[in-house]
């Protein structure tokens, strides 16, 4: 081993400096202080109160719970300051036409039966069965979803109860100032105050130095950029390339809007699809978050403005606020020593609730490949990983956006009609040849989404299945009609002995000044 | 079965162990749904003096097709192998010697993998080596098996291969086919006959008998008679990869006591494995027709075996990826879609691999365009990886010699050098999909080659350095308790019943 490995212990520690203080910037300090020692490495984290955060990402991913108990977060306290409901998936209305609706869980279809995957049993009942039962009667978390139902999975890898899992919806800005005092409790420095000059290395192009508006100089070995769409520092300074899809994904603006809380608390996200976009409903404790998601080459903001306040389910809490955005991702996360992380790396709408998981996916590799030395700086073999690492979240999650978008039947609506003629990337024209013509589902090791995820839009878009594995032909009609009905009824009797979501909440995380009106939405 | 008439009739055409591996795979799984399978066995190729080394995911395969462990032992003359040692000997210029076992190496400590703590702990003055924390590789060293319990399967996985005569399990093989009743038909030649559409028709077997079928399978070995010589798919040589081009197969005498593992002797002009079983010795010696003349190949195999060898034979490597190993309606498994360097012994793997994701994209009907491409991309994933994996031993070899030196200059595939630069880098493995080599795996080989990580991931900075001492001191203990447990694997093999090949 000899000279290859040297420590410089006790030299200085290796300085992070992270722009933005969005969800991306706290989740990105506090998991570097959680994971990386304190004396190897200083954070500090510069934000300006003046510069307001996105925060679109109400709705999180199940993943969202790995990061929270790796930073040792107790949950009923989390959900209580950032005002959470539980999320057991999310409901599409009117996706594939008018009328429809699927929900997507976190949880199991059925369960595989001698070797063969659950789908091929179930299609095998659709083609010759005598009771053609929907495909979402065999998820536990649908039908609990259904029944406005909550519980914690249980730990008995035996019991239906265990075939699911959960995430939150919540108050990203709440959640933001939650890791903030979590971090700074912990020796996050903060800085308030806004970027105004950036000084580089005239050889390496490395960053050195931030300027601030107050004079004030910050220096670092690595600077994370959380600045959101502006892309501060990789885009501007560094001029890492945009790669752009709004061809595959049209969507280029949002207007979202909170409005009052109304009725049960529904443990799902929902989105409906709507004729130049889609609208999303997130339910919290307090309020209900809105918004609409469109293409402005098919509706002007005026209108998409009145369609979305026409379709709250309560009084709206202020004006809609427009952001606009486009759909893609900077060529490299990770150039030199600037890494950007969230929506300053790229953005995909939240159609499927995955900003956040991939901030957490993106802070979790950085932290495994961060750089161990202030003395040799950043290893380029190491970024080079980062970046292929980052390149496939980004595709496989983009594939499956663009399935929701692609296999729609909403004749005559110019948007949805361009959607199902649009060219797709290979990667998803395979995935969908191949269930069409035998109901195989993509299955990756590594990054999103599962199978049992692909199966539950395949079906809900009405994308249909010509075959199936040929191994389910071995059961008798019989035996598996007997065995889809009694998975079926143990379902619904444990869905209906469940707490309901209210109840449970009430129970678990109320917040506590939960009456009180809500201040306006960060 | 939905739209279609459901494809039911499959015609496997091939040899030895490709063919009936094949048969009874597909018989065994698909037999129930109605499919039927036929078997055209061209003459062996095998002699009595061949022996295989297989990986360990055959053994839940062999477990799928309804094989016993013991019986196929006893049938094979076989022994368990644990893995590989390998040991330079002079003229390598090189004497830390390595193991590469199949089993776990460490456990996690703290929530963090073993491998970087362990990575970390040799640069504060540890000298232990890596192989010291693998069960498996301590038992095997000790002549011993390794039977799992529930502390061990608590530890980490116990992985094994066999080694096998080869004749011997291709015969055992062929009774499964016929018990499951695949039609066996012997054949010295099968011409081809094509439909209108290019698809094959059927087969007309030594002039006269005629086999129709809608699938057929290519098992003929590298002659690949059915995808290449008639479908003229080409293949891509991964020749300039590699810097074996011949090998030499023989046999020598069998151990007095059998060792649970392969042996892999580095000498300056090439590599000798040693597959020992009940029966005799396998000698594999891999070498460079520049440096060395076939009688010079034998000398250097006998010295490396130390023994005198018989039934010598001299076999061109000829290292190549079909281009598509499904074209039409003829599917190529093990030899006739991938030709692998002889390095890690991944034929028998490669063919399960293949056999594997075609159950599960078996046609449901007439119409698989989308099985036949998924089918192709995702096999040649496959075999990417694994030809990256034995890449790795010849761009990474340490050892002295001219063989080596060329080794060393071949060019490396663009993945292998991406992971290769991130282990220099940090310790890690970059994970990939279709991969068939664990990061255990890679790691002890890339660690056995002497690449030394320049750092580690610094999450583990954060635990403590007594509770490495703890941990270390404790998982030694624990490995030093299990082995003594264990059977010697003569032991073992006395209490599953000799072989009468032995």
């Amino acid at each position: 081993m000899g000279e290859a490995i040297r420590d410089d212990n006790g030299s200085a520690p290796f300085r992070v400096v992270i722009v933005g203080g969005g969800t991306a910037g706290w989740m990105s300090a506090a998991g570097i202080r959680r994971r990386l020692e304190t004396k190897d490495y200083s954070v500090t984290l510069i934000e300006s109160d003046d510069i307001g955060t996105v925060g679109v990402g109400e709705a999180t991913l199940p993943h969202i719970k790995i990061f929270n108990d790796m930073l040792g977060v107790d949950e009923a306290q989390f959900m209580r300051e950032t005002r959470a409901t539980f999320k057991l998936g999310i409901q599409f209305c009117d996706w594939d036409q008018p009328g429809d609706s699927y929900i997507h869980p976190f949880g199991a279809f059925g369960e595989p039966w001698g070797g063969v995957e659950f789908q091929h049993h179930w299609l095998r009942s659709q083609h010759e069965g005598h009771q053609r039962f929907p495909l979402e009667d065999f998820s536990y978390s649908v039908v609990a979803a259904r029944n406005n139902a909550f519980e914690f999975p249980n730990e008995d890898s035996k019991s239906i109860r265990s075939t699911y899992s959960y995430a939150y919806h919540f108050d990203a800005g709440l959640y933001a100032a939650y890791l903030r005092s979590w971090a700074m409790e912990r020796g996050v420095r903060r800085i308030e105050g806004q970027v105004c000059d950036v000084s580089r290395n005239p050889t390496t192009g490395d960053l050195t130095e931030l300027t601030l508006k107050s004079g004030e100089h910050v220096a670092g070995d690595l600077f994370i950029d959380c600045s959101g769409f502006r892309s501060l520092l990789l885009g501007n300074v560094m001029g890492v390339a945009w790669q752009d899809w709004t061809h595959w994904l049209p969507c280029d603006r949002a207007l979202a809007v909170p409005c009052k809380r109304v009725g049960a608390l529904t443990p799902y996200t929902r989105s409906t699809a709507r004729p130049a976009g889609w609208i999303w409903r997130i339910p919290l404790q307090h309020r209900t978050g809105n918004g609409y998601i469109f293409s402005s080459r098919f509706i002007n903001d005026g209108e998409a403005r009145d369609t979305l306040l026409s379709a709250l389910d309560g009084a709206a809490q202020g004006e809609p606020r427009l952001l606009r955005f486009s759909p893609g991702r900077r060529e490299l996360a990770w150039s030199g020593n600037c890494v950007a992380i969230g929506l300053a790396s790229g953005f995909l709408e939240p159609l499927e609730s995955t900003s956040i998981y991939l901030i957490q996916s993106a802070v979790t590799d950085l932290i495994n490949l961060m750089p161990r030395r202030r003395s040799t700086g950043v290893d380029a073999r190491l970024v080079n990983e980062f970046n292929r690492l980052n390149e496939m979240q980004y595709e496989r999650i983009r594939d499956f956006l663009i399935l929701h978008y692609t296999a729609n039947r909403r004749m005559g609506e110019p948007l949805w009609d361009y959607a199902r003629s649009m060219p797709l990337p290979d990667s998803l024209v395979h995935k969908l040849e191949l269930f069409r013509s035998r109901a195989a589902l993509p299955s990756h090791q590594y990054g999103l989404f599962a199978r049992d995820s692909w199966l539950a839009v395949l079906d809900g878009q009405g994308i249909a299945a010509r075959g199936y594995d040929r191994l389910a032909d071995v059961f008798p009609l019989s035996v598996l009609e007997e065995r889809l009905s009694e998975f079926r009824n143990r379902i619904q009797t444990n869905v209906d002995a469940m707490t309901s979501h209210d109840a449970f909440i009430a129970n678990y995380a109320q917040a506590l000044e939960i009456t009180k009106p809500e201040a306006a939405v960060a | 079965m939905s739209t279609g008439q459901p494809l039911s009739r499959v015609v496997v055409m091939g040899r030895d162990v490709d063919l009936w591996l094949c048969v009874t795979a597909i018989s065994r799984a698909l037999g129930p749904a109605g499919v039927q399978v036929t078997a055209i066995a061209l003459p062996t190729r095998l002699k009595p003096s061949d022996i295989s080394a297989t990986l360990p995911p055959l053994e839940a395969f062999h477990a799928k097709l309804g094989i016993k462990e013991p019986s196929l032992i006893r049938a094979t003359a076989g022994s368990f192998s644990f893995g590989q040692n390998f040991v330079a000997g002079s003229g390598a210029g090189r004497t830390s010697n390595f193991f590469h076992a199949w089993g776990a190496y460490g456990a996690p400590i703290d929530g963090s993998a073993f491998f970087p703590c362990w990575l970390k702990a040799t640069r504060y003055g540890l000298k232990l080596s890596y192989q010291d924390f693998c069960l498996t590789a301590v038992a095997a060293k000790n002549g011993r098996m390794l039977l799992p319990d529930e502390a061990t399967s608590a530890f980490g996985r116990t992985d094994y291969g066999y080694h096998v005569q080869t004749m011997a399990y291709a015969g055992y093989l062929k009774s499964v086919a016929a018990n499951l009743g695949v039609k066996i038909y012997e054949a010295h030649k099968g011409l081809v006959e094509r439909d209108e559409t290019g698809s094959i028709a059927a087969l007309i077997l030594d002039g006269s008998l005629r086999i129709e079928g809608q699938l057929f399978v290519d098992a003929t070995g590298p002659d690949a008679i059915l995808i290449g010589r008639s479908l003229d798919v080409p293949s891509d040589t991964w020749l300039p990869y590699f810097s074996a081009d011949r090998f030499l197969a023989a046999r020598a005498p069998a151990f007095t006591q059998t060792p649970p593992f392969a042996e892999i002797r580095i000498a300056g002009t090439g590599w000798t494995a040693l597959h020992p079983n009940q029966a005799a010795t396998g000698i594999l010696h891999a070498y460079s027709s520049e440096s060395l003349s076939a009688e010079a190949a034998l000398a250097s195999a006998s010295a490396a075996a130390s023994a005198k060898l018989a039934d010598v034979s001299f076999h061109a490597v000829n290292a190549c990826v079909r281009s598509r190993v499904w074209e039409g309606n003829c599917v190529a498994v093990g030899g006739s879609a991938c030709v692998f360097d002889p390095i890690h012994d991944v034929d028998l793997h490669a063919l399960q691999l293949g056999l594997v994701h075609l159950l599960s994209l078996f046609p449901v009907t007439a119409q698989f365009a989308a099985e036949r491409a998924e089918y192709n991309r995702i096999m040649r994933r496959s075999y990417e990886r694994i030809r990256d994996f034995q890449c790795a031993f010849y761009a990474l070899a340490p050892f002295d010699g001219e063989f080596w030196r060329k080794a060393r200059a071949l060019s490396v595939p663009q993945a292998l050098a991406h992971k290769i630069a991130t282990f220099r880098a940090c310790g890690q493995i970059a994970p990939m999909e279709d991969e068939t080599f664990l990061p255990d795996s890679w790691q002890a080989i890339f660690i056995g080659l002497g690449v030394a990580p320049e750092s580690w991931p610094p999450a583990i900075d954060r635990i403590p350095p007594n509770r490495f001492r703890e941990e270390f001191h404790r998982t030694i203990e624990f490995i030093k308790g299990k082995v003594l447990e264990q059977p010697t694997h003569d032991g073992y093999l006395d209490s599953i019943g000799r072989s009468s090949l032995a």
